[in-house]
């Protein structure tokens, strides 16, 4: 099957951007703010959540000809169902610190409908290798969405950043933009608004970026308008003159 | 008496304190995508209150008298999905069969259910939690009444915020976060609720 | 019982489960929609923010595009 040049880079990208699947289809919320608070926390899931939704869509386009039409979904949701469990596992094993941080959230994969919109949508209909690329594109895309939510809640609810608690095999780091603190960590000033790590912060910062993404939405679409309309307004300038140009040669 | 008082407080407090939407962050998806209208919200709610009652008294002795002797603890999830996902449909079946007014109010709310993190959070909570079958049922009940409190409530407010003025960059999902956040500001405040009675 | 007794009785509960699901899937699929029930649609307004891609009534967020 030929395909356009680029093809590959823009399957990739489309998922970071254009198909965001946090800020632009809106999907897969419950993760994002529960598991925003740090930054350490959003990465950890980001990853859990590529290696389910790549593991997942690759199996699922390998099995594509084989699984039923008719029987679809049900197949799909046991094969997330066995990565989770097996990702849960690795977790559990490897970083029992990320475990407990994220909690029920990694079961939770599971029922995110971004694995299952994207095994059925994409990976059912198109080869191994595509729905590679589409899977991390679009893991990608989700860990860079709750990282940015993160980043907000994380300086602003607690005034620091914080390294090497849940990954416990990098070194204790943390470091200070709200707040001032010596060099034993004990904090001299600080003025962060703990209200951002809680629940209520969540919602405040996703509605913020959302009400940002659709306020850049708007200006786009309105330049976009107002670009169409000088464009008429300037072909009709120029119909005009030729016709009057076609009239004087008459 | 005791445990009477021990379950209906644990309901209250699986309800309100630890609200499932805005303090747990479960089912933002259809607390989000099904509360423009009461009506819905309502049809949503109770059939998610069915499934995850059902859910949790099919789930516990489950795990705790199938899976747990078996030695396989960690085929968990994959159990829940399976319980969760079969209820689900088999629901629809009945209702689809039988009751075309049920089915009417309820049916297109139904395959949402299954994708509804509260459903497979609470059944997977539970047994993180190793919680008592009196204990799960009382998170489970609690739990989806607090899921069909808050969405109904929720979705009265967004009927008003429809003809409110707001601005248009906040217009549609930013301002129900918003609202959302200010009414887990408001939850925020029954905390230690029953601080001096437990 | 001996371990192996409730193993094999876990697995074949399990494997049990997924026939369920399957068969009530492709049931519920095949069964007809009721009388009066076949319009059933949501207000498009009602159904644009909702995610859920496997909702019948989904609006392809693609469209709007």
């Amino acid at each position: 099957m030929a395909k356009e040049k680029g093809h590959t880079k823009k399957n990739f990208l489309k998922g970071i951007l254009i198909e965001n699947p946090l800020f632009v289809s809106v999907l897969g919320t419950c993760p994002a703010l529960a598991t925003t608070k740090t930054i350490e926390a959003a990465i950890g899931m980001g990853l859990l959540f590529t290696i389910v939704l790549i593991c997942s869509n690759v199996l699922v386009s390998l099995l594509r000809k084989l699984i039923p039409e008719e029987i679809k979904t049900p197949a799909y949701i046991v094969i997330i169902a066995t990565f989770v469990t097996i990702v849960k596992m690795l977790t559990n094993a490897f970083l029992p610190a990320l475990y407990s941080t994220l909690g029920v959230f990694i079961s939770l994969i599971v029922v995110n409908c971004i694995v299952l919109g994207r095994a059925e949508a994409y990976a059912s209909k198109n080869g191994v290798f595509d729905s590679f690329i589409d899977a991390c594109g679009m893991g990608l895309g989700y860990t860079l969405a709750l990282i940015s939510m993160a980043l907000f809640r994380e300086i602003l609810g607690s005034g620091m950043i914080t390294f090497g608690e849940i990954f416990t095999f990098i070194p204790l780091t943390r470091i200070p933009i709200l707040t001032y603190m010596k060099s034993d960590y004990t904090v001299v000033y600080d003025y962060s608004i703990s209200l951002f790590s809680t629940p209520v912060g969540a919602f405040i910062v996703f509605a913020f970026i959302l009400g940002v993404m659709a306020f850049i939405k708007n200006r786009k679409n309105e330049l976009k308008t107002y670009q169409e309309r000088q464009e008429k307004l300037r072909k009709a300038a120029e119909a005009k003159a030729a016709s009057m140009q076609g009239g004087n040669q008459q | 008496m005791k445990e009477i008082l021990t379950f209906v407080l644990a309901i209250v407090s699986a309800m309100l304190i630890d609200n499932v939407v805005l303090s747990r962050f479960y089912g933002i998806c259809p607390f989000l995508g099904v509360s423009k209208k009461v009506k819905s919200a309502l049809g949503m709610g109770i059939a998610v209150v069915f499934v995850i009652v059902l859910a949790t008294v099919i789930c516990w002795p489950l795990y705790n008298y199938i899976l747990v002797p078996a030695g396989i603890e960690f085929m968990d999830t994959v159990a829940y999905i399976l319980v969760i996902a079969s209820l689900v449909q088999l629901v629809g079946l009945f209702i689809k069969k039988h009751s075309p007014s049920l089915y009417k109010t309820l049916g297109i709310y139904l395959p949402l259910i299954t994708t509804n993190c509260a459903v497979l959070g609470v059944a997977q909570g539970n047994t993180d939690q190793a919680l008592s079958f009196i204990d799960s049922l009382a998170n489970g009940l609690g739990t989806s009444l607090g899921f069909l409190f808050v969405i109904v409530v929720f979705s009265c407010i967004r009927v008003r915020l429809e003809s409110a003025n707001t601005p248009k960059a906040l217009k549609g999902l930013p301002i129900a976060l918003i609202t959302a956040a200010i009414m887990a500001m408001a939850f925020m405040g029954l905390q230690g609720l029953f601080s001096g009675i437990v | 019982m001996p371990k192996e007794g409730y193993l094999v009785l876990a697995i074949s509960i399990l494997v049990a489960l997924v026939i369920v699901f399957v068969v009530s899937f492709v049931l519920y699929k095949r069964t007809p929609v009721p009388k009066g029930c076949e319009n059933l649609k949501v207000n498009e307004e009602n159904c644009s923010m909702c995610g859920h891609e496997e909702c019948p009534h989904y609006v392809k967020k693609e469209e709007e595009k």
